[in-house]
């Protein structure tokens, strides 16, 4: 599914190296977590992964599903089922969340070269999957993400999630800024997500979420590159000793 | 429903051909940044001639020619000048009716327009202003409206990158009046769309909402000056402005509140997006304030579209273009909400979609 070989990448027009040589596989169907401290690259992977301006790619190369990820533009590579669910979700103001939506559908069915969803299939879809997550209707009226609450917008990335049905999944942080609630409605959604076809990447501060959404693997993430691998015990082990071990 | 368009077979009137000097230039103050007398050119077609609009008018309205309303600014003398028929419309007191008044093929030429809106009277008006090459018009609107009176005013201005035109709106309103204008100007070589209201009675209700979207060498000068001198008034104005390439947004805006205007609740906004780094935005809010009991505020900001926003869309698979012109229309599109006509409000929307469509 998703692999990632000798990846290096910089910012700051290559003033700051931030990925060094890191190198990561994850099949279709697995669920894999990064953990480390702060300042590891594990945002800036994300970003690299999903093709944000400003980070250089410097060496190495990753591909999705066998196609290159990184001659793509983000929108290209969101239409390859490239998803990453953000630390801070966006407000967009002045776009209702359904508009919003629904271009993103279409046009990522556009790309694909897929007939695009009509009105009334696309809402009834929302409809329902907005009563799973147990958000309210006019939720999806309103300019996405303005005024929502941190649970809020978290829930509405997974909501976005469902909606878009990405092959491969990145999660930067989803647990910042939840409840136990929370969390555990975002995770039901995340688990729900989770299929032979689906392959999760979880970057995290706090083994917390991963008592909702177990792991496959577990990986530590130091000064960019991947330093130790484990199972899903491995991030408790982590959580109990730290990272100090583990810095390069 | 009447149309009416003034014979253009009369004797065509013969004037003095127009003296550039006599028009303003960036030597003064109020148009230091649309220097009119610099752009146009001698023998500019329509420079020293009368124009010929078209009005639509709804059954009721009274339309007829006439010496009209005597401007005291330098654009309007010019315009009596060259158009010494002005065409005035009268809208009877009571008048009620949902259809329009219509203005188009403003195109080139001076034009005087007077319009009388009597008591309690109800009207919209929609003037398409939109040239053909490089025309130069002069447009000389004055309005009256008396106690009660309601209108609402909608241009649409679309000028080729090579026509001049200013559009001058001299508004007087007695008690209780309510002016409502929204403005949607794609701009031209050189344009100014200028309102100047003068408030005499007390109770004025206005709504003075604007957006310009300009590219290319396009400019548009939206200024206005409100002169408020009775009490009790509310003014609300928001002006919006995207611009691209090389092209030029201006916009002034004066509150003069007097002594006797107490109670004024005025507000200006002014925000503007800047999609180039060649382009370029001039702004000048003014407030001069001699009442003591009122509120009046004004902001102004100039920005660029949000990165963040933009990734944040493209991740979700929006094209990069697609996704600049949806924040785009986010940001201008409110200024037309409190447009009642909703059919009217989908064509301009349409417009300014369209234009976001060609833009991106």
């Amino acid at each position: 599914m998703l692999k990632i070989n000798n990846l290096s990448a910089s910012v700051d027009d290559g003033q700051k190296q931030i990925l060094n040589g890191l190198s990561l596989e994850i099949p279709a169907g697995e669920v894999h977590a990064i953990m480390g401290p702060n300042g590891a690259g594990k945002s800036t992977l994300s970003y690299v992964l999903t093709g944000r301006d400003g980070y250089d790619v410097t060496g190495g190369d990753v591909t999705l599903g066998g196609e290159d990820l990184l001659d793509m533009d983000p929108e290209q590579r969101a239409a390859k089922g490239m998803f990453l669910s953000f630390q801070y979700p966006l407000e967009i103001p002045g776009v209702p969340t359904m508009t919003f939506l629904k271009t993103a559908l279409n046009a990522q069915r556009r790309a694909r070269g897929e007939d695009e969803m009509a009105a009334p299939e696309f809402l009834k879809k929302a409809r329902a999957l907005a009563a799973d997550l147990k958000m309210k209707p006019e939720m999806l009226k309103r300019p996405l993400n303005v005024g929502f609450s941190g649970g809020e917008k978290k829930r509405m990335e997974i909501f976005q999630m469902m909606m878009l049905e990405p092959s491969f999944i990145v999660m930067d942080e989803t647990d910042s800024g939840l409840d136990v609630d929370a969390l555990r409605i975002v995770a039901d959604g995340v688990n729900k997500l989770r299929s032979p076809d689906r392959g999760m990447l979880i970057i995290t501060h706090y083994q917390r979420l991963l008592d909702y959404i177990v792991p496959d693997k577990v990986h530590v993430l130091t000064s960019g590159k991947i330093v130790a691998s484990g199972d899903a015990d491995f991030a408790k082990k982590l959580e109990k000793e730290g990272y100090d071990a583990y810095a390069a | 429903m009447q149309i009416l368009r003034k014979n253009s077979k009369k004797k065509a009137m013969t004037h003095m051909p127009l003296n550039l000097k006599t028009l303003p230039s960036r030597r003064d103050e109020a148009w230091k940044w649309t220097d009119l007398r610099g752009r146009v050119s001698d023998g500019q077609a329509g420079l020293s001639a009368d124009g010929h609009p078209k009005f639509t008018a709804p059954e009721g309205v009274v339309l007829s020619q006439g010496e009209g309303h005597a401007g005291e600014g330098i654009m309007s003398k010019l315009a009596q000048n060259f158009a010494p028929q002005s065409w005035n419309i009268y809208v009877p007191a009571g008048f009620k009716n949902g259809e329009a008044l219509l203005i188009e093929d403003i195109t080139r030429g001076h034009v005087r327009v007077s319009i009388m809106v009597d008591k309690g009277a109800e009207l919209t008006m929609i003037e398409h202003h939109s040239g053909d090459a490089a025309t130069f018009t002069n447009f000389d609107l004055h309005i009256h409206l008396a106690d009660g009176a309601s209108l609402t005013r909608v241009i649409v201005h679309d000028d080729p990158i090579e026509a001049i035109r200013v559009a001058t709106a001299c508004v007087a309103s007695e008690k209780d009046a309510r002016f409502n204008q929204f403005v949607l100007s794609f701009g031209g070589g050189l344009s100014r769309l200028e309102t100047r209201l003068h408030v005499e009675g007390a109770g004025f209700e206005a709504n003075m909402n604007g957006a310009y979207l300009l590219r290319d060498h396009r400019h548009c000068d939206m200024s206005s000056h409100i002169d408020l001198t009775q009490p009790d008034c509310t003014i609300r104005q928001a002006v919006k402005g995207v611009v691209t390439d090389k092209a030029r947004g201006v916009f002034q805006g004066k509150f003069l509140v007097q002594r006797p205007a107490q109670h004024t609740d005025a507000e200006m906004r002014h925000d503007a997006l800047m999609l180039s780094d060649s382009s370029e935005i001039r702004s000048k809010p003014e407030l001069e304030i001699y009442a003591d009991d009122v509120a009046c505020a004004h902001g102004n900001t100039i920005g660029q579209l949000d990165e963040s926003a933009l990734f944040y869309m493209q991740q979700r698979g929006i094209p990069i273009g697609q996704a600049r012109a949806l924040l785009t229309e986010a940001f201008l599109a409110d200024v037309f909400d409190d447009l009642d006509d909703e059919d009217l409000k989908d064509s301009i929307l349409g417009k300014l979609r369209d234009w976001l469509k060609d833009t991106a």
